[in-house]
């Protein structure tokens, strides 16, 4: 049902974007300030600064990247929350900031206090262990499990609930490891510190070098890498860990400026040859392009599945 | 890939990296010239009095990454050229004590001793030689140990301490840098929980901000290198402005001595200082691998042990009076921490010293490498980027220890003009620098009221006697020790007791617990 709406959502967006004549028009203010949600460095950093890269070369803009990292991205949300909805100061995210994080930060604000952009990639998700284990499914793992706990790596609170819930549903208990980034929970699987953990598609190397396995997929869809891993709904846990990263503004972005950033990052990201693109499908399996109305509906209903989550956790 | 893989592709890593300009048809990669430009500024740095190698790297770093970004190919030009810093103000350090009686770090006070009487004697050129090819020989050898110790090390720890063990390992070393940085235990662990307590603002796995008092501003936690800049480097420059305002009397010069023209070393000279040179380097290099301990004990240490065997030797001068092997004791054992001291960095992600805190910085501040256990990791088939960086940074190190040998030397016999800077006129420029760089990393003016702030903090530390050292280092073990213990308690099924749950983890409790009662013990007018 997710996957329906989620592709009319997206259809709904690119149709409301090709009328946008107007988004052409529109320049921002000034230099536009970027906020980065994630560590200097990593993945999701170099993706935003690419992407920022590819509009200053192809359109003149002018960015100025800043870190702000921590809480999942609840601290970019406060930030820039109270920041001018002019354009001139966005952020990058992922939906996950914006449903889970924000639900259970309980901080006061709700996706509406925000205008969801654009997305820029999925993420392939998967549940991987080391193929030295001698699991070569998700079976073997639970069976294992049966006689002792197996520490499960998670990256974040929504993680640690859908791994729980999966033990549950599976008759087996996890000592779930809470880490920061997925390169950290696939540094503690290879170190051997932990036996399993979600990747979100970092994971992608060592699967075709042969090294590590994905047992299952965390996505309402088939792992693009392995197809055969099941899905959590397979496995009786009625949740997901779909997300993307996203780029935000402050809540009344004007319409045409909101349609003039997603077009424009839009358009980089999925161009042959620019840099976040020839990145984007390196390190993240190609563009996903989720633009206005469709985005924010796509977080609305994150938000509201991650009470839902939460509340089946909790029992 | 095997081991030499990574060796070569380390080498490549450095001389086939971006290019900067090509000479005759060769590219040039910017990390080597990096590297040069590092050693340079470091000789010069080293050889003014009232500057120091880690506060070039300080202000160097935020301005490097503003050039380079935060791409991992920006690790080994950035690294290269504050490893270049460290190695050039090692040997510059010597410039001021032997020409001027004034020693530019502390752990050059004992070059004074013997260096100040030649100058006096008409031998300052050759005191500098002996100076140079000391402290080049200890640093290289510091060097090798290093690069055979610290994989090895790594691969050890990786292989036999679980999550517990590793949790246990980062309380001993904190404890043990508290304890042996400062006289007083009491005070380094004042200083170490500060420490901790400024990692602890912001952070944290709970979406509700801790110890922010509320604030947006404190949410994020402090800014690292706002923190660090400002208890080590703005901390510093107050107490020194202040000494300049108590104390205006002005050093008497030595410029008057008509120097010795031939200046050369004999090889039998050469012979002669050997012996104390590697009695020197071994006891540095085994310094320098404990966390904490600095260069200063070092060349203490090294100078005691020269002493003894100076004196059953009969020989003239004595030592102190102006005999070379005591320069030559005391450069070897302070140059030789500086290679060593990278072994708890590389191996554990432990900083010993501020070079290693700035090293690390670095590391966390452009991305891509994570100076721990893990950087060494064999990934079957697949490339460890990782430790292709670490090799790369150890080719690096040999690269600078090329051209200490080769134009260390003669550039740092010119330097002694440096001296004559005067400190009212550096020491804001130093602080101007400092403020700009935190700005053109961070962005915004918040860090700059923080670093102002640390400041005033790293100022009030200095006059009350407590070493700001434990803090910085604290401060920045703070996260990881947090991590790594919640995570070995989540990985444990959630046991209280996992610090003592195997034998290695109680061995580390029980080794914490006696340094600290140790220390205790120990007379307070124990030497530094």
């Amino acid at each position: 049902m997710k996957r329906i709406l989620t592709a009319a959502a997206a259809a709904l967006g690119l149709s409301a974007l090709s009328t946008g004549a107007l988004a052409q028009d529109w320049t921002p203010p000034g230099p536009i300030k970027l906020m980065i949600a994630f560590a200097a460095g990593g993945g999701a950093d170099t993706q935003a600064r690419l992407i920022a890269e590819d509009l200053e070369t192809k359109l003149g803009w002018q960015f100025i990247p800043e870190q702000v990292t921590g809480k999942g991205g609840m601290n970019l949300a406060m930030a820039i929350k109270d920041e001018p909805s002019d354009g001139s100061v966005i952020g990058m995210v992922v939906t996950e900031t914006m449903g889970y994080n924000m639900m259970a930060a309980d901080a006061g604000v709700t996706p509406d206090d925000f205008t969801a952009i654009t997305t820029t990639a999925g993420f392939q998700m998967g549940i991987v262990s080391l193929s030295s284990k001698g699991w070569t499914g998700f079976d073997d793992m639970i069976a294992e499990a049966q006689g002792t706990p197996l520490r499960f790596g998670v990256m974040s609170p929504k993680l640690a609930d859908l791994a729980y819930l999966l033990g549950e549903a599976q008759g087996v208990e996890f000592n779930i490891i809470s880490v920061q980034g997925g390169r950290a929970v696939m540094n503690g699987v290879n170190a051997g510190d932990m036996d399993l953990g979600f990747m979100a598609g970092i994971q992608g190397r060592g699967v075709a070098a042969g090294e590590l396995v994905n047992l299952a997929s965390a996505l309402s869809e088939p792992l693009v890498q392995t197809p055969e891993a099941p899905m959590l709904s397979d496995l009786g846990v009625p949740f997901n860990a779909d997300g993307y990263f996203l780029f935000i503004a402050p809540a009344g972005l004007p319409t045409e400026a909101r349609d003039a950033f997603a077009t424009a990052i839009g358009e980089v990201i999925t161009t042959d040859g620019m840099k976040s693109n020839d990145m984007i499908t390196k390190a993240f399996g190609g563009p996903t392009v989720i633009a206005g109305d469709a985005a924010q509906a796509l977080v609305s209903d994150y938000f509201d599945a991650a009470g839902r989550l939460m509340e089946a956790a909790s029992e | 890939m095997g081991w030499l893989d990574y060796v070569w592709l380390g080498i490549l890593a450095v001389f086939q990296g971006p290019e900067m300009f090509s000479l005759f048809g060769i590219g040039i990669s910017v990390t080597l010239v990096m590297i040069l430009m590092g050693f340079l500024l470091g000789i010069a740095v080293g050889s003014t009095p009232g500057l120091a190698g880690p506060m070039a790297m300080a202000i160097a770093l935020p301005i490097l990454i503003s050039i380079f970004g935060f791409t991992p190919d920006a690790l080994l030009p950035v690294m290269g050229f504050l490893l270049g810093i460290m190695k050039g103000a090692t040997i510059g350090g010597a410039v001021p004590a032997i020409l001027f009686n004034t020693p530019g770090t502390p752990d050059a006070y004992m070059t004074t001793l013997d260096g100040y009487p030649m100058t006096r004697r008409g031998e300052a050129k050759k005191a500098l030689r002996v100076a140079h090819f000391s402290s080049a020989s200890g640093d290289t050898f510091s060097d090798i140990v290093l690069i055979l110790c610290a994989p090895f090390l790594a691969v050890v720890v990786e292989r036999y301490l679980d999550l517990p063990e590793k949790a246990a390992l980062l309380i001993l070393s904190l404890a043990f840098i508290a304890a042996v940085i400062s006289n007083s235990v009491g005070k380094g662990l004042i200083s170490l929980g500060l420490g901790l307590l400024a990692a602890y603002v912001g952070t944290g796995e709970d979406f509700y901000p801790r110890l922010s008092l509320d604030t947006q501003v404190l949410a994020q936690g402090f800014p690292v290198a706002a923190v660090v800049l400002g208890v080590l480097i703005v901390g510093e420059v107050f107490c020194r402005l202040e000494d300049i305002r108590r104390d205006r009397r002005l050093k008497s010069s030595s410029g008057d001595i008509v120097q010795a023209k031939a200046t050369r070393l004999s090889g039998a000279e050469l012979r002669g200082l050997m012996p104390y040179i590697g009695r020197s380097a071994i006891i540095g290099t085994a310094i320098g691998a404990l966390p904490g301990i600095g260069s200063t004990l070092a060349a203490t240490l090294g100078y005691a042990s020269a002493q003894r065997r100076y004196r059953r030797s009969g020989k003239t001068p004595k030592m102190g009076d102006g005999a070379p092997e005591g320069i030559a004791a005391t450069e070897a054992a302070n140059s030789s921490v500086s290679g060593a001291n990278l072994i708890p960095v590389l191996s554990l992600g432990i900083p010993g010293n501020a070079a290693a805190v700035f090293l690390i910085l670095a590391a966390e501040t452009i991305g891509g490498f994570n100076p721990g256990p893990s950087v060494f990791r064999q990934m079957g088939d697949a490339v460890n980027p990782e430790m292709v960086i670490a090799f790369g940074l150890f080719t690096c190190m040999m690269i600078a220890n090329l051209l200490n040998w080769t134009i260390g030397g003669v550039f740092m016999r010119s330097m002694g003009f440096m001296s004559r800077i005067p400190k009212h006129v550096l020491l804001p420029v130093v602080l101007l620098l400092t403020l700009t760089s935190i700005y053109v990393q961070e962005t915004r003016m918040a860090a700059i009221w923080f670093t102002v702030a640390f400041g005033i903090l790293g100022y009030a530390m200095r006059r009350l006697g407590i070493s700001p050292l434990p803090f910085v280092i604290a401060f920045i073990l703070g996260g990881n020790l947090e991590q790594t213990a919640r995570q070995a308690f989540a990985a444990t099924g959630c046991d209280p007791l996992f610090l003592v749950s195997s034998a290695v983890s109680i061995l580390f409790m029980a080794l914490t617990a006696s340094i600290i009662v140790l220390s205790l013990k120990r007379p307070k007018e124990a030497p530094e």
